[in-house]
């Protein structure tokens, strides 16, 4: 598993790249300005392939072939780096060679203790807040078709008693 | 694959598709030319440990569905983990179960009969082994070889192979069509000893 000598837990790697997966381009651009056009050193250039989702019924049945999605997944190092320094991985939804490029790069950094702290201020709580207000913003969006089946039942109940009797 | 050994990995070739042709250009050249010395491209970062032309040969003729075995020296070697990465191959723990068998310079070669040998029906399900070896001299004298691919004959010096090879190898070439394909490697060349080839003059130099 994923170690290092500091106190972050072994799954603080994992929420990253979770976050990094997700995170959009302009973003990435912003927290990642002069790497945007460095090349670094590619163990894996960005390749486009589909991932087969699976998904179960109400997330305890059989497992089923939801469809597949375009990912394109890339590992490098960072231009500067040694040859045995934090290799970053990165895989993100789509088709875009340049953000998972960008995330990859997030990622090597993120290993890197004395980058953490500014990359984690710079990138990890802007991009925190962008997805929760997206999904709050979803979230409000599906409220507003949200259908209150008590009022429509007593409604209803009322115009319908003389039918039902 | 853990996150360690990651850590540690070099690059594969530096242009995918032109690097692995040029290796299985050298790796048809070698098979179709049995005996002949060919200079092995090497366009990739290399592991620590195994030979370039070996390891180079290796990232080119591996793919998700083939299934490798790695001589001790090699599968505790960052070898492995490269292998996997680039080319997604199963590292197996039984090299009977292998398609490719790679041995290390020093290791044991595994007997060729327990290899997989491929059916009479399917000859070419068997195992291809890359062997490492000290030194290959074509056209000085050591084995006399015959067979297809080759005009009259031809002659090779191999130096650091195990002793009883060319007896193994005879009993593999009498079991044609089935039987393991071999490939000698130093660290920069490569020849092919396919199956079809016979070793007459067995004295080794």
């Amino acid at each position: 598993m994923f170690q290092t000598f500091d106190k972050r837990s072994p799954h603080a790697r994992k929420l990253w790249m979770a976050l990094l997966a997700r995170a959009p381009q302009p973003l990435l651009d912003a927290a990642l300005a002069e790497h945007t056009h460095t090349q670094p050193q590619w163990l894996r250039r960005p390749e486009t392939g589909l991932m087969m989702v699976q998904g179960r019924v109400g997330g305890t049945g059989e497992r089923f072939n939801l469809g597949e999605v375009t990912v394109t997944r890339c590992a490098l190092r960072l231009h500067t780096a040694a040859s045995d320094a934090p290799v970053g991985v990165s895989y993100v939804l789509g088709r875009n060679h340049h953000q998972a490029q960008l995330a990859a790069v997030a990622d090597a950094m993120l290993q890197d203790p004395a980058q953490h702290a500014a990359l984690e201020a710079s990138l990890l709580t802007p991009l925190r807040e962008h997805l929760q207000a997206q999904h709050a913003a979803r979230h409000a969006r599906a409220q507003t078709t949200k259908v209150d089946f008590l009022t429509v039942a007593r409604e209803a109940g009322g115009d319908d008693e003389g039918d039902e009797a | 694959m853990k996150a360690q050994d990651l850590q540690h990995i070099a690059a594969g070739f530096s242009h995918e598709a032109f690097g692995s042709q040029a290796v299985f250009r050298a790796a048809l050249d070698a098979l179709s030319h049995p005996g002949r010395s060919f200079q092995m491209p090497i366009d990739c970062a290399l592991p620590r440990h195994g030979q370039p032309a070996a390891a180079a040969l290796m990232l080119g003729l591996l793919d998700a569905d083939t299934r490798l075995w790695l001589s001790p020296a090699l599968a505790q070697s960052d070898a492995a983990p490269w292998l996997r990465f680039h080319t997604g191959c199963q590292i197996v723990t039984d090299a009977n179960e292998a398609h490719f068998v790679w041995v290390a310079l020093g290791d044991a070669l595994p007997a060729l009969h327990s290899l997989r040998l491929g059916g009479d029906a399917y000859p070419d399900q068997s195992a291809t082994c890359v062997i490492e070896t000290l030194a290959l001299h074509a056209d000085v004298a050591g084995w006399t070889l015959q067979g297809p691919g080759i005009q009259d004959q031809r002659h090779l010096q191999v130096t650091g192979l195990t002793p009883d090879f060319t007896e193994q190898w005879q009993h593999n070439h009498a079991s044609f069509p089935r039987g393991v394909d071999v490939f000698l490697t130093t660290p920069t060349h490569v020849v092919g000893l396919p199956r079809t080839t016979r070793i007459l003059n067995t004295q080794e130099a």
